[in-house]
């Protein structure tokens, strides 16, 4: 633990060595798109969702699924190449593989966070009525990090013997995004392709964030469990293939 | 305490590691094998150095690596009493873009230390290092020299039960690594094991206790120092052998070669004692009396002394004073060297190599170690210290300002 809490300070000041501002740029960045959103998206273009009175709908509900998306995203892939991208430290110190990447959790947890202090100072300075739902937002961050942890680690794995990995998952990744409601709404899609959505994991956590913030609602306990036991069922496998594969992957880093 | 048994470790060579993949899914082979360690068993008692030798692709990065825990045998077992540190990773993690400082506390946690440990430790780190006054900057605006340093005062600092030394020891100033093996010694006073990996035979001699010699993932030899080096440079002299194939002598322990020419005998004689209880500066003759059994032309003689402990004093071979001499076969040569024996006090061995070529390890004829010993006593003139008496000198003169 005390080297997960180590790794994650060291993934800070490693990305804000030499630069002058430092931290403040996990508060400038997420200011200045979320800026972007919500005035711009919201105010200037009006840009409106179906069912939702205050202007600030799609800006919300927009950010309020993109943030948790960038998370997920950037978990998933910097946990899917940690183990090449750390032979270095891998390779000559005894670790433990399986905790190991842990700290990437943290590291983008506290981005998040940062993050989300400043979507909650933007909603407060607009008026926008704060649902009572928004107890569950950290379930759901907690659900979607377990099943980014568990996806990164098995992909992680793989990656050791196959290095298109790296490639595929940025792929995949900007196809998951667009094939996620979380530019557009649900409502839009055509009927045949709703049933596909249905099988998408990102929707089950994206879902849930539009319902607490933007619809006032509480998230289905269905969605929430389903992405719990994906999660679960994830780790197993990478856990299972840790302990088959752990040997192999040492030789081969 | 360390015990290592049977502990044995393959690779499998694939093309490209998609193809372990493929193993898995099409379940049929798709790499070569390679043995990397082959049953080996060792023990390390607590306040033991023990060296490990061995040519290159021995095996010996991967036995300090499976100690080390970052790679896994495929049988065998492991009892460590303790933490085992390698100052192998020496310096894992550092980031060149960071201060010194937070170097210290990244690279001591990855060592196995916790935040409170470094925070006792960091005054002590800082001294050892001799670092405090550039601590605070960048890792980058460090010399190498230093940065090894850094990454040593650590290492040192992590305070394992047992140490796993690479060739890392030579690093840094003389200075510094005096101090690091005073530090070394210091670990094994208290009680410390100590596993040394080095191609330094003169270090290997004086740091360790025991030594095994690896060769193709085997222990060949496990035992005296003195004697897993021997056995070291026999390998050797077989690897480079060209034509003539080197054998062991098995009457004598200390004799390996070719054997078309052979020592018969060896004998260091005292001009004035006559005996081979010499005293130091005494001018003494080493006689090496040799026999060809085929026509050897220009025939190298080589003599080496050591000392008690096995480290090289003094060698020299008849090629090097630009005497050729042709051989042939039955005849019988006598090879003097008459020298001063500015020696220190002690006992010391006479090693012979006859050869064909430049050392012994081409056309190796005969090499015997432990050929003769003699003894330096005590002369009632000079009195001095060490392990050479230079003959200086000495004059004072008052100077005026």
């Amino acid at each position: 633990m005390n080297l997960t809490i180590e790794l994650t300070k060291r993934d800070f000041s490693e990305r804000f060595s030499g630069s002058s501002l430092g931290m403040s740029w996990l508060l400038l960045a997420p200011m200045v798109n979320i800026f972007i959103y919500i005035v711009v998206f919201s105010e200037l273009i009006g840009a409106r969702i179906p069912g939702v009175e205050s202007t600030l709908g799609y800006g919300v509900y927009l950010v309020s699924g993109l943030l948790p998306w960038v998370a997920f995203a950037n978990t998933v892939s910097r946990i899917s190449t940690i183990y090449v991208d750390k032979r270095h430290i891998i390779s000559k110190i005894k670790l433990d593989l399986r905790s190991f990447p842990l700290f990437v959790v943290l590291a983008e947890t506290v981005v998040f966070v940062f993050a989300c202090a400043i979507f909650l100072v933007f909603l407060l300075y607009f008026d926008f009525e704060l649902s009572r739902q928004l107890v569950w937002f950290p379930v759901i961050y907690a659900l979607q990090q377990l099943f980014a942890f568990s996806l990164g680690f098995v992909l992680a794995i793989f990656h050791v013997f196959l290095r298109d990995l790296k490639e595929f998952v940025t792929v995949l990744l900007q196809l998951w995004f667009w094939l996620t409601p979380i530019v557009y709404t649900f409502d839009i899609l055509p009927d045949y392709a709703t049933e596909y959505f249905r099988f998408n994991p990102a929707f089950l956590f994206i879902k849930s964030y539009h319902n607490v913030f933007v619809y006032d609602s509480a998230p289905s306990g269905g969605s929430l469990l389903m992405l719990f036991a994906l999660g679960l069922l994830l780790l197993g496998l990478g856990l299972l293939l840790h302990l088959k594969l752990e040997r192999d992957i040492r030789d081969f880093l | 305490m360390i015990a290592v048994d049977a502990l044995s470790k393959h690779f499998k060579l694939y093309e490209s590691p998609a193809d372990r993949l493929k193993e898995i899914i099409f379940r049929r082979s798709f790499h070569q094998s390679k043995l990397a360690l082959d049953g080996i068993s060792f023990k390390v008692e607590d306040g033991q150095t023990l060296g490990i030798i061995g040519q290159n692709g021995a095996g010996k990065s991967t036995l300090l690596k499976i100690l080390n825990g970052v790679l896994l045998p495929d049988c065998g077992t492991i009892n460590v009493d303790g933490r085992v540190a390698g100052l192998l990773e020496l310096g894992t993690g550092f980031n060149l873009e960071l201060s010194g400082l937070n170097n210290i506390y990244m690279n001591g946690l990855l060592l196995g230390m916790d935040r409170e440990e470094i925070d006792a430790k960091l005054d002590s780190i800082l001294d050892f290092s001799e670092l405090r006054a550039v601590i605070p900057h960048p890792l980058k605006t460090y010399s190498s020299g230093m940065v090894m340093r850094l990454a040593f005062s650590i290492a040192m600092h992590s305070e394992p039960e047992c140490f796993l030394i690479d060739e890392a020891l030579s690093v840094g100033d003389a200075h510094f690594q005096q101090k690091c093996i005073r530090r070394i010694k210091q670990h094994k006073k208290n009680g410390g094991a100590i596993i040394f990996v080095s191609h330094d035979m003169n270090a290997i001699k004086i740091l360790c206790d025991k030594v095994i010699l690896l060769d193709q993932g085997k222990v060949i030899v496990s035992g005296s120092p003195e004697d897993a080096v021997n056995h070291y440079n026999y390998l050797i002299s077989t690897l480079n052998d060209d034509g003539e194939a080197v054998v062991r002598d098995e009457g004598l322990a200390h004799s390996f070669g070719g054997f078309s020419a052979r020592i018969n005998k060896v004998a260091v004689v005292g001009k004035i004692s006559g005996t081979d209880s010499i005293s130091c500066g005494e001018a003494a003759e080493i006689q090496v009396l040799m026999e060809a059994n085929t026509v050897i032309e220009n025939i190298n003689v080589g003599i080496l002394i050591r000392n008690n402990f096995g480290q090289d004093i003094y060698g020299t071979a008849i090629w090097k004073h630009k005497e050729r001499v042709d051989v042939d076969s039955g005849e019988s040569w006598l090879f003097s060297f008459t020298m001063n024996m500015n020696l220190g006090v002690g006992k010391y061995t006479v090693s012979v190599a006859l050869s064909s070529g430049d050392t012994h390890l081409d056309g190796c004829l005969e090499w015997r170690d432990h050929a003769v010993s003699f003894q330096i006593l005590a002369s009632s003139g000079d009195e001095f210290v060490g392990m050479c008496m230079l003959e200086p000198l000495i004059h004072a003169r008052k100077i005026e300002i």
